[in-house]
């Protein structure tokens, strides 16, 4: 029972939330749509960074691959975004693998590992911009839908990306709760933990580095695909530039690393306060003053919460869950611990 | 014939700096040899060869008859050799439990099978009452508690203790030792270095006595104790040091 719960809070969550397109205003719910995008990519990246400790800043690498992969594929064979998907699942896996053996191999760990990312997706950035088949510097842009054409992953609504987005981020999440209950999610904790721990105790922690890279990588580029059907146009820096990269883990990081809700918690509070700030009077004038406010938001966050909302909600339940051992008794209040004590004493008798 | 471990010539050159040098010795099944020696005579770098955390510059480490120098310490580790740390390693984001777990899943793939294995391991090593604390909420006995039950979870053959009495008070250090002994009774084979001499003294069969990457004594802790050399090497009196 314990081991369905999580999923089964994840299916009333998502089918609760399947109900926003009749309540919400066009505006709203393209809002809904960004939330449960860049809760997919945080929650992708979270696997790398959050269980395995990782913190990638260049996940935009991965992202730009299946954006302009998807785009290219469209706009010269007219190959369906779907196909796409496991495409670029494919390479950007293979992305990951490569990335993963240039700096776990040499055991870049922390701020140097988080470098070679940033430094691979800047360099993507001036390779795009000057490969002509990829649009250089203009970039690629779909063709606006004219009709509904699932097939083809179009639609004329916001409703119809909204559905996409909304499976996909249920899905990616479901997958993050059933690897981190698993052989591979406990020893990749243990390796974020304490990795000549883990080595010591069975774990093969380069192997298990890279499965996470790789598969971090991987589900990206999926969030990549999505992001190039419901923009239609992609261009270097929409992708590789360090705010995508950075926006992804910020998410992450306030959320909860390492947690399944945090992403997603991150999303949904963190992307509509970007959204009004650059609605409003000082985000017309400031471009930018939206990562701004992230940076403020993220200093606060380390200052005050380094384990995120969920983590600090988490970290609140123990406590309070940890008064008794057993689980306290209804009824029993800290006010009572008289009660208590004669319990405990019961027990250990 | 074969011993369980053996180290042959094993040498190991950082720089200029040889930390052991040309050491030769074995282990038998079911016996628990101590490792002693001052500071810096090269006991955990020792222990880093034989586990797989370094490699020898030369010689070779044999357990069950097979190579091992050269093997990564999670292969080690899986072929029945696993070591515990000086400084304690925990897990402190996970519950006991789940540190034990980490162990277990070296033996078991479900998530069952490593849960029932990381209670029972818990349950011998006195530490079920703690199964749900966090590593970072553990008292320093229970940390070295948990240190051998995430060994012991992995199901050794052969289990390598670095100073498991280290920081601990007397009463401490009985209560840990009664454990050790409880898993030497039961057959565990045990390699043992220690600062305690109590500790070496009450616990080995043999005793290794290294100086400078050299050794320069084995016997059984009565030899030991009367051993010119140790006494020499402990002692600091001239004419040894070459």
């Amino acid at each position: 029972m314990r081991t369905t719960r999580p999923y089964i809070v994840a299916l009333i969550v998502f089918g609760v939330a399947a109900f926003l397109p009749l309540m919400l205003s066009k505006y709203y719910l393209h809002m809904a749509i960004l939330v449960l995008l860049w809760a997919f990519l945080a929650t992708a990246w979270n696997i790398l960074g959050g269980y395995g400790g990782q913190h990638s800043l260049g996940n935009g690498l991965f992202m730009g691959i299946g954006a302009y992969g998807a785009a290219y594929l469209v706009l010269t064979w007219n190959i369906s975004p779907w196909l796409s998907m496991g495409i670029f699942f494919i390479v950007a896996g293979l992305a990951g693998a490569f990335v993963g053996y240039l700096t776990f191999r040499y055991g870049l760990k922390g701020a140097y590992f988080a470098l070679v990312t940033i430094a691979l997706t800047e360099a993507a950035v001036y390779v795009t911009s000057n490969w002509t088949a990829l649009g250089a510097n203009n970039g690629l842009s779909l063709p606006i839908a004219q009709s509904n054409n699932f097939a083809m992953l179009q639609f004329t609504s916001e409703t119809g990306y909204f559905y996409v987005i909304l499976v996909l981020t249920l899905l990616i999440m479901m997958f993050t709760i059933w690897l981190a209950s698993r052989r591979f999610g406990y020893r990749l904790i243990s390796v974020r933990e304490n990795e000549d721990a883990a080595e010591a105790l069975g774990v093969g922690t380069m192997s298990t580095k890279m499965w996470a890279i790789m598969l971090s990588a991987a589900l990206t580029a999926v969030g990549g695909v999505f992001y190039i059907v419901l923009y239609n146009y992609v261009n270097p820096r929409s992708v590789f530039g360090e705010a995508v990269s950075v926006q992804i883990l910020l998410y992450a990081i306030v959320g909860g690393l390492g947690t399944v809700w945090g992403p997603l918690v991150g999303a949904a509070i963190l992307v509509p306060v970007s959204e009004i700030v650059r609605g409003s009077s000082l985000g017309q004038q400031l471009q930018g003053a939206y990562l701004l406010t992230y940076g403020v938001i993220l200093v606060l966050t380390m200052l005050f919460m380094p384990t995120g909302i969920v983590g600090v909600a988490k970290s609140i339940r123990r406590r309070l869950g940890g008064r008794a051992p057993e689980g306290p008794p209804a009824g029993v209040t800290p006010g009572e611990p008289q009660t208590e004590l004669s319990e405990q004493d019961g027990a250990a008798l | 014939m074969s011993h369980l471990l053996e180290l042959e010539n094993v040498t190991r050159v950082f720089g200029g700096l040889t930390a052991v040098n040309d050491l030769t010795f074995h282990l038998d099944q079911g016996e628990v040899v101590g490792l002693i020696g001052p500071n810096g005579a090269g006991k955990t770098t020792t222990f880093n060869l034989i586990s797989g955390a370094d490699k020898p510059s030369s010689g070779t480490v044999r357990f069950k008859g097979a190579v091992v120098s050269g093997l990564k310490a999670h292969q080690v580790c899986m072929r029945g050799l696993t070591r515990t740390f000086q400084v304690v390693q925990p897990f402190p984001d996970m519950t006991a439990l789940e540190n034990v777990m980490v162990g277990a899943f070296a033996r078991y793939r479900s998530r069952q099978a490593a849960e029932e294995k990381a209670h029972a391991v818990l349950e011998r090593i006195g530490m079920q009452r703690k199964a749900a604390a966090l590593g970072r909420d553990l008292t320093l006995l229970e940390l070295k508690r948990l240190e051998i039950g995430k060994a012991l979870a992995t199901e050794p053959e052969l289990l390598l203790l670095d100073e498991v009495a280290a920081g601990l008070t007397p009463v401490e250090i009985d209560d840990i030792l009664d454990l050790v002994r409880k898993l030497n009774g039961e057959g565990m084979s045990l390699l043992v270095v220690e600062h305690v001499m109590k500790v070496i003294m009450s616990l080995s069969d043999r005793i290794v006595v290294l100086n400078f990457g050299l050794k320069i004594a084995e016997g059984t802790p009565k030899e030991i104790a009367s051993h010119r050399a140790v006494l020499d090497a402990y002692l600091g009196e001239e004419g040894y040091v070459a």
